[in-house]
């Protein structure tokens, strides 16, 4: 098959973006019918040969698919990259939330194991440290407890 | 039934830090729901002043899978079961009761967006895929019901049987049986609630937005959330606890 009729009979996708904000590189898929077989087949192609001159192959995109189609799907691609990246570094912050809330758990049922917290009876301190939110917090009601239980002993 | 008597059953066995997890759920569920009644079953041995939070006691033996059987000892008309290794977090606790509607048996479910936190959802039985649905780290059940006790009951008895190579039902691969599915109790509770014609009578469900009856921290991972966009009431901290490693 002549080079003719290769680029008679290909197709391309109109899903093609730009590699690069300066549109110096496309990325596009073509499809061409070889023994009555589909072939898709991805192509980055640069707008310039390495000696300078013009890529006929951008050229050809270019004029088959138009300027707008390929800067629409640019964006819709950018967009939707955008969005999943986004999603994923949530996805990693809820990850980080979680494994915090774990080791403060397991930080909660420690610091009531100590004798004088074990033993205490303040309810409302008690709570407060159940809900702590963060590690200095459970400090600050830890020596609460342990303030209360000393005070009550010597009270006694 | 007039005015059912309602509590929950947390139960700590085999293993000391089961107690201190049972311990802190019990005043956890007290912090936002002061009025609940609570049963805990454990082993004498690990008794302290602490288990005066609970309203009620009962002795069960050093058993790893001791849930089971203290589910069948509830003293209420109506019981929520709850894992001891949960946190309640939620003033809904409170309302943990409308849930059972005209049901005997609620539960959390296991969802597929939710299978790869849990150690086997799929398995073959009968030449086919069969799936687990059920979770029972939090199950609220109609205790007065004498069907839903002897389910209870049995569900322990057959999980020993099960567990001591006593009991396989035909129709297992072998093989999966013996390296998976033998050591689950979720296993008895698949076949007990598909298989056995005994219990087919009962009505069994799901809690509403079950996510927040029972919220295994892993959730968080993938960004599982209640589909009311609620808080959660109850959070598991099955899969991240050192279980073997003494707390202090």
């Amino acid at each position: 098959m002549s080079m003719e009729n290769i680029m008679a009979d290909r197709k391309w996708l109109d899903n093609a973006f730009w590699e690069t904000p300066q549109k110096e590189l496309l990325n596009a898929i073509s499809e061409t019918t070889e023994n009555n077989r589909e072939v898709r087949q991805v192509h980055k192609i640069p707008k310039t040969n390495e000696d300078g001159t013009e890529n006929e192959l951008f050229k050809e995109v270019l004029e088959y698919l138009g300027e707008d189609v390929i800067d629409a799907s640019s964006k819709k691609r950018l967009e939707k990259k955008q969005a999943e990246a986004e999603m994923e570094k949530e996805k990693q912050l809820e990850q980080e939330r979680a494994k915090k809330l774990e080791k403060l758990f397991e930080y909660k049922l420690e610091t009531f194991e100590v004798p004088e917290i074990k033993e205490s009876k303040n309810r409302l301190l008690k709570s407060k440290l159940r809900r702590s939110k963060s590690i200095p917090e459970v400090n600050l009601y830890a020596m609460l407890i342990v303030k209360d239980t000393i005070d009550n002993a010597e009270s006694e | 039934m007039q005015n059912p008597s309602k509590g929950f059953i947390i139960v700590a066995s085999n293993n000391v830090n089961f107690y201190v997890y049972a311990v802190n759920l019990i005043e956890s569920i007290k912090d936002w729901y002061p009025e609940a009644q609570i049963t805990l079953v454990t082993e004498e041995r690990f008794i302290d002043d602490r288990a005066d939070e609970a309203d009620n006691i009962i002795f069960c033996d050093n058993h790893y899978r001791a849930k089971l059987w203290g589910m069948s000892q509830s003293p209420y008309d109506i019981t929520m079961y709850v894992d001891a290794d949960m946190d309640c977090e939620h003033e809904d606790i409170a309302k943990v009761w409308d849930e059972l509607g005209d049901r005997d048996l609620v539960f959390h479910e296991l969802t597929p967006e939710r299978e790869k936190f849990y150690a086997i959802r799929e398995f073959r039985y009968k030449g086919r895929m069969e799936k687990y649905t059920l979770c029972g780290g939090v199950c609220l059940y109609r205790s007065s019901n004498p069907l839903v006790m002897e389910f209870m009951a049995e569900w322990f008895e057959l999980y020993n049987k099960q567990l001591n190579n006593i009991w396989q039902p035909e129709g297992f691969d072998n093989r999966q049986w013996n390296e998976d599915l033998k050591v689950f109790d979720q296993t008895t509770l698949w076949w007990l609630t598909e298989q056995e014609d005994k219990y087919k009578d009962l009505k069994i469900g799901i809690f509403h937005d079950d996510i927040r009856w029972n919220y295994f921290t892993q959730y968080q991972y993938e960004n599982l959330h209640s589909i009311e966009g609620k808080p959660p009431i109850l959070r598991h901290y099955s899969g991240s606890l050192h279980k073997d490693r003494l707390l202090v």
